[in-house]
């Protein structure tokens, strides 16, 4: 009777989420197979390379060319995005329905990639440049990166770090001006440094001391500062034009590891930010899963009333975090100058937010983030330069594809999330 | 541990929230507070465990003055708190739970996982609290939870344990044990402090009594003396305890649920095919420890929780998925269980407040302009014969005590024409005078001949006021009893058992 009654209850259920993602897997499969992969033309073929285009050290090493029939390599990738689904669908998984959403999304892009680059074609680019875009991808992603740890650090604690974008802002100037003057990227680190630190401090200052809503704070923050920079454009920066002569950071390749096939000259061959990136990804994922800070840390964002009833500071647990998140961004910021040259104003393009999309999407952790960065990233990437495949859709319209995934995950289309319990809830003693 | 308090007196603004409050708790005696809500006593605690600083008065520790500034002071001292809400994290494991705040750490600042196993391990075993280190908290019964939060209080090797009410969350048989652990805590040469408003648990398992009542100690008994004794010290008049009414004579179903199943927020049927009737005339009370989907049933009967499946009938209508004032226009009556978050606007007048959810209505309005006057006559008329003491109609609901604000909803919800009355946890929070006289309003509607379904975790209001008692588990009514039955039996239905002979 009971087992009768739930079944009941479940064909009754509307269409749940999870077996709305399922679907939408099994369509992207379905149209890769359909609509991009049969009927293709007469028998394309599509080429994968993989030496670097931008050799700085030169790569010694050389892998053939990988030469794929156009149509069934589309056919085979749709048939894996259509089995994700179909496992979503049949298992009902719901906690790793996020990660079979990644997975299409790779493998739909790669499948771009190789229909956008068949020749017979329409694409200028005979092939696609594996190498390349992986290169190309990692300086976004690292950007990306530096914005979900900030945002991490910040609601663990209980607070919404919605002012990234902002920070990296203020890190961009600041970093691109002390390294004109200076022409060392150090001192412009310990820039940007400061002024993310400062702009996390007004920001948890608000938020903690006059309880005032996380996010409103966190957008005034933010367009204030993008004001403030304007202002700083036209007025010091115009004039003075060797203030923002848009040096670019040369790479710190590491000798032997650089010269790895692919891998070398993704992650060896980088600057020294990106190093940086590597190092605060583990100290900040060893400080908060492993430490009695991260405990304590974690505690306050999920029952701050628990924590203070064992004595631990919440307000100043949450200034601590929210001004280290401001510093992390504001470094961020740094970074982004270094690998993007010259300031202006609307440099910064949302990245803040799609920082803090992934950090959604990689679940408050930093290893969920650094997966979520890099799809982000690499996609942000295609986005620029799939243009020059000659593929039939706009540029703006390819441009919004990171943006979109931004929306599915932050209005939690996409897997069921659990943020901290005490996250963006200004705490009070009384 | 022997602690004294010496004329504790805290103020906030011109309310005297303790007035010069002398205690003495000696080793190894559970001391029991016995008092009202609103009457001082978490306020007592909550001076006594750090989190707020006494006016006047001195704590003393074994005879020595000391100043507490905080919570983690008094861990330090040696006072232990479990706190009726409790202080867990839900997400985290029973060991972070215990040791937060005084965490063991090797190199690095590295938790040690290991020892803090071990240290609960010996917890466990000195004391006979079993329970799992690595299990995580929101996954552990309430019961279990609140067995970590003493855990962790003797675990910072607390002398005197702080209990504030600990058994409203509890079923019976868990409440029994806990009372065992409370004796044999105390047989180790602990010291408790008990805080209860339950007369019969207080006469249990107490050594000694001190009742308080508006922030001043009325007088320290021992356990031996009667509950109407209690009462009359707790409220200061004499007070009847049980509920007066006479047989009741139920006609046709007029509330009627079938097969109801409601998720909650997470998507979990936690209303899981409930059928239910309540018929003309009679009161259904629904018991169940807190969290069982009484309050999501209530949510879906009337109209603020979608209904996933099963039907609910108001005098044979069906108004399942209705908009809630679609069926509060069908004739039910529904007082909420969070007073002030569903039932009031705290801003408004009292006046508005009486014509919350009829402001449509002539002759409170017409053609879209409300008629003042008409809902000024309404409130004053209303004022008088609810006894709802306030100031003026015009004033603020916010400066109501809780049982006159409480007036003011039953007031608005029986001036209407009803066909049924839902009223969740009527009494929570109101003094022994206000119980009294809303339970006697609700039996009036009842011998008018309405339907009345009465939700609480208050099994003695249950027990007094049902004519008969559903009992709700997990989502799923276990049984429906006569009230004559015994509480034990009700609580083996609490926990999900049946009792033999049920049904």
């Amino acid at each position: 009777m009971t087992a009768l009654a739930s079944t009941a209850a479940r064909v009754r259920q509307p269409l749940g989420r999870t077996q709305a993602i399922g679907w939408f897997i099994v369509v992207v499969g379905l149209f890769t197979v359909f609509g991009m992969g049969v009927g293709t033309g007469t028998a394309p073929s599509s080429t994968l390379t993989f030496t670097p285009v931008d050799v700085s050290h030169g790569a010694p090493w050389h892998l053939g060319n990988l030469t794929l029939p156009t149509e069934w390599t589309l056919v085979l990738l749709g048939a894996v995005i259509v089995a994700l689904g179909a496992e979503v669908l049949v298992r009902r998984l719901a906690k790793g329905a996020m990660v079979r959403v990644g997975l299409m999304a790779i493998v739909f892009l790669v499948a771009v990639l190789v229909w956008a680059s068949r020749q017979p074609g329409p694409s200028q680019v005979p092939f696609i440049n594996v190498t390349a875009i992986l290169v190309g991808s990692a300086a976004i992603t690292m950007i990306l990166i530096y914005g979900s740890l900030s945002g991490i650090l910040c609601e663990r604690a209980g607070v919404v770090n919605i002012a990234i974008e902002g920070q990296f802002l203020g890190g961009y100037l600041v970093g691109e001006m002390i390294d004109s003057a200076t022409n060392n990227w150090l001192l412009a680190t310990v820039g940007g440094l400061v002024i993310g630190a400062l702009m996390g401090w007004l920001l948890a200052f608000l938020a903690i001391r006059y309880l005032s809503d996380q996010i409103i704070v966190g957008v005034v923050i933010v367009t204030m500062f993008t004001g403030l920079a304007s202002y700083f454009n036209s007025w010091v920066l115009t004039p003075y034009p060797n203030l923002n002569n848009g040096n670019i950071a040369s790479n710190l390749a590491i000798p032997g590891l650089m010269k790895i096939p692919i891998v070398g000259p993704t992650f060896f061959d980088e600057t020294g930010f990106f190093y940086l990136m590597l190092v605060l990804v583990g100290l900040v994922s060893f400080a908060l899963f492993r430490t009695r800070w991260g405990l304590r840390v974690r505690a306050v964002g999920e029952h701050p009333q628990a924590a203070a009833s064992v004595g631990i500071g919440v307000e100043r647990t949450r200034y601590v975090n929210v001004i280290l998140g401001g510093a992390v961004a504001g470094v961020g910021g740094v970074a982004f100058a270094a690998i993007q040259g010259q300031f202006t104003p609307s440099i910064t393009s949302g990245f803040g937010y799609i920082a803090l999309a992934a950090m959604i999407f990689g679940r408050w952790r930093p290893s969920g983030a650094v997966a979520a960065c890099t799809l982000f990233g690499v996609s942000a990437y295609l986005a620029y330069n799939l243009q020059s495949y000659q593929v039939p859709i706009s540029t703006e319209i390819l441009l919004m594809f990171p943006y979109l995934i931004t929306i599915a995950v932050s209005a939690g289309l996409v897997g069921r999330v659990r943020p901290p319990a005490a996250d963006g809830i200004p705490y009070s003693r009384e | 541990m022997r602690l004294e308090l010496r004329g504790i007196t805290k103020k906030f603004g011109s309310l005297t929230a303790n007035d010069h409050i002398d205690l003495v708790v000696e080793p190894g005696q559970i001391h029991c507070l016995l008092g009202e809500n609103g009457a001082g006593k978490s306020t007592l605690m909550n001076v006594l465990f750090g989190l707020l600083q006494a006016d006047e008065g001195e704590i003393l520790i074994d005879g020595q003055p000391v100043r507490l500034a905080n919570s983690g002071d008094a861990v330090r001292r040696g006072i232990g708190m479990v706190h009726q809400h409790f202080m867990l994290v839900p997400v985290f494991s029973v060991a972070e739970n215990v040791v937060l705040g005084f965490e063991p750490t090797r190199s690095l600042d590295r938790l040690d996982y290991a020892r803090a196993r071990e240290d609960i391990r010996s917890v466990s075993r000195e004391f006979g609290l079993e329970v799992d280190p690595d299990a995580t908290v929101e996954s552990l019964p309430i019961g279990l939870q609140q067995r970590v939060e003493i855990i962790k209080a003797l675990g910072h090797d607390a002398q005197l344990l702080i209990l504030d009410e600990p058994t409203a969350v509890l079923t019976p048989q868990e409440a029994d044990a806990l009372m065992a652990i409370m004796r044999s805590l105390a047989a180790s040469g602990k010291s408790i402090l008990f805080i209860s408003h339950k007369l019969k648990e207080v006469r249990q398992v107490s050594d000694v009594i001190t009742v308080i009542r508006a922030g001043r100690v009325i007088g320290s008994v021992p356990p031996t003396s009667s509950e109407s004794e209690l009462a009359a010290m707790m409220v200061g008049r004499e007070v009847s305890l049980v509920v007066e009414k006479a047989a009741a004579t139920p006609r046709e179903p007029v509330l009627e649920v079938r097969d109801l199943v409601v998720r909650d927020d997470r998507g979990l049927a936690v209303v899981d095919g409930v059928s239910l009737e309540v018929r003309a005339g009679e009161i259904v009370a629904l018991a169940g420890v807190q969290g069982n989907g009484q309050t999501e049933l209530v949510e879906a009967i009337t109209g603020l929780r979608h209904v996933e499946s099963g039907t609910v009938l108001l005098g044979g209508r069906d108004i399942t998925n209705r908009s809630p004032r679609e069926i509060l226009d069908a004739g039910l009556g529904h007082i909420p269980e969070d007073r002030q978050r569903d039932g009031v606007v705290l801003s408004m007048s009292v006046a508005d407040n009486m014509v919350l959810n009829t402001p449509r209505r002539a002759p409170f309005a017409r053609r879209g302009t409300r008629n003042l006057a008409a809902v000024r006559d309404n409130a004053e008329t209303l004022v008088e014969s609810f006894d709802v003491r306030t100031s003026s109609v015009d004033a603020p609901l916010s400066s109501l005590s809780g049982g006159n604000q409480q007036k003011v909803i039953v007031a608005r919800e029986l001036s209407r024409p009803l066909e049924a009355l839902v009223a969740s946890q009527p009494t929570r929070g109101l003094d022994v005078g206000s119980i009294e006289y809303v339970h006697r309003e609700i039996v009036r509607v009842r011998d008018e001949g309405h339907a009345v379904l009465i939700v609480s975790s208050e099994l003695d209001e249950v027990m007094a006021l049902g004519d008969r008692v559903a009992v709700m588990f997990q989502g799923r009514v276990t049984g429906v009893v006569d009230p004559s039955t015994s509480r034990e039996d009700v609580g083996l239905l609490m926990a999900g058992s049946a009792p033999a002979g049920s049904r």
